[in-house]
């Protein structure tokens, strides 16, 4: 699976990361994770299941029926958990290197710049 | 089960039938459960979506994952070549026949072709500003600009550039409809600057009326779009990565159509006549504009017979097919 990951991606696995779950859970996770912004519908769901599976982060972790309809529940694998955590790290990595910028610049507001340098 | 299970159920048909045995009662339990009980008919987006997953699962199914990335590595080939024929012919358009000539003429353009160069023009502007459904609705537009001089001018009687640089340019628009809405800056860039260097190009040596300058710059824009494709597929595939290959398949048609005149010479006399009849040069476009995307499925079907493997396990529940 290429990396960084791509935002559905990210939330699929984030939303499996607290426990296994069937599909029209993790689209309601995905969409509370997202504050409403990312609605997967199944289509594109399943679809982005298979591509985990067979990349190996994600598995089967067990079938239930419910009121007659058939529910799978997916589950992270040891790879998609680190994955996961790897890609999360590199986010924040991000995430602080712009916070500081931006907190260093809103203390120290930007000087306009001299032109030709030092008489 | 209800009239909706039914109907989407009736849908899931856009995925293989092995898959559907295995999954469909999953899919169409999901979808069940995010509808309105009193809906009686699947969503416009909900069908889109099952056509989609139906369309992805069947090429996953021959192995051919990497064809999508490939189709959007090709738009944006095809739209690159598009901006740089539009900023050609808008040159062109700039010196019509001097009046005495007698040529009919649109105001002080050469042809009502202007219209459709300043749309694609607009269009490589957006894709650099503006990528995304903005960007892809101005192809749109554009193509459709495209087609309404290829069939209005005729009923006007206005003039219009030949069949042979406007049909290319139909195809070129139509496969640029699948142009990725997330690229880079350096490749947003290429439309615009391909535009540019089209009508600087045009400046830097003499280019006479539509037919002649056709004859000359689409086969080279043609050998030039396959020879990009055909590298860009060789560099990738040393990295595994096959999308070139499927870029280059997709391109064929496009990259015929702007070949037509050598392809139809070489029908009317061996070794290229220089210059095919009307007729041939119809048939030729005729046969590239069907041939072309037969290629395609040909391509999966064969990528399908030597990678596929029948008894492979579902890759989530592990049912062996």
């Amino acid at each position: 699976m290429d990396t960084p990951l791509r935002e559905p991606t990210f939330l699929i696995l984030t939303a499996l990361a607290r426990e296994p779950m069937h599909g029209y859970a993790i689209i309601g996770e995905v969409a509370a994770l997202s504050d409403g912004r990312l609605s997967l519908r199944p289509g594109t769901l399943y679809g982005a299941l298979d591509r985990l599976t067979d990349a190996g982060l994600v598995e089967l972790d067990r079938e239930e029926t419910v009121d007659g309809r058939l529910r799978r529940y997916y589950r992270l694998s040891p790879t998609g958990d680190a994955t996961l955590a790897a890609e999360t790290e590199r986010l924040r990595r991000n995430v602080e290197a712009a916070t500081a910028r931006l907190r260093a610049r809103s203390v120290q507001p930007l000087a306009p710049r001299t032109a030709g340098g030092l008489a | 089960m209800s009239t909706l299970e039914r109907r989407y159920r009736h849908l899931l048909r856009a995925y293989p039938m092995d898959y559907r045995h295995d999954r469909g009662d999953e899919i169409v339990g999901t979808y069940l459960d995010l509808a309105d009980p009193r809906r009686r008919w699947p969503s416009v987006a909900d069908a889109a979506d099952l056509v989609r997953g139906g369309l992805r699962q069947r090429l996953r199914a021959a192995g051919a994952n990497d064809l999508a990335p490939g189709v959007r590595l090709a738009a944006l080939l095809a739209l690159t070549t598009a901006a740089f024929l539009a900023g050609f012919w808008a040159l062109v358009e700039q010196y019509p026949p001097p009046a005495e000539a007698g040529v009919p003429v649109f105001g002080p353009f050469t042809s009502t072709g202007i219209v459709a160069w300043l749309a694609w023009l607009v269009v490589a502007v957006l894709v650099l500003v503006a990528p995304g459904r903005a960007t892809r609705v101005a192809v749109a537009g554009a193509v459709l600009a495209t087609v309404a001089v290829l069939l209005v001018s005729p009923v006007a009687g206005l003039p219009r550039p030949p069949l042979l640089v406007l049909v290319p340019q139909v195809a070129l628009g139509v496969l640029a409809l699948a142009v990725d809405s997330h690229l880079p800056l350096p490749a947003r860039a290429l439309p615009i600057v391909a535009a540019v260097g089209g009508y600087v190009f045009g400046h830097a040596y003499y280019w006479d009326a539509y037919r002649w300058s056709a004859e000359q710059v689409l086969p080279a824009t043609g050998m030039v779009l396959l020879g990009v494709g055909v590298l860009l597929a060789v560099g990738l595939a040393m990295r595994r990565d096959w999308r070139g290959g499927w870029a280059v398949v997709v391109l064929l048609t496009p990259i015929g159509l702007l070949s037509v005149h050598i392809l139809a010479g070489a029908v009317d006399g061996l070794g290229g006549a220089p210059r095919p009849t009307y007729p041939t040069l119809v048939g030729a476009a005729l046969t590239v504009g069907l041939l072309g995307p037969a290629v395609l499925p040909a391509a999966v079907a064969l990528r399908r017979r030597l990678g596929g493997s029948p008894s492979a396990p579902c890759p989530t529940c592990g049912t062996r097919r």
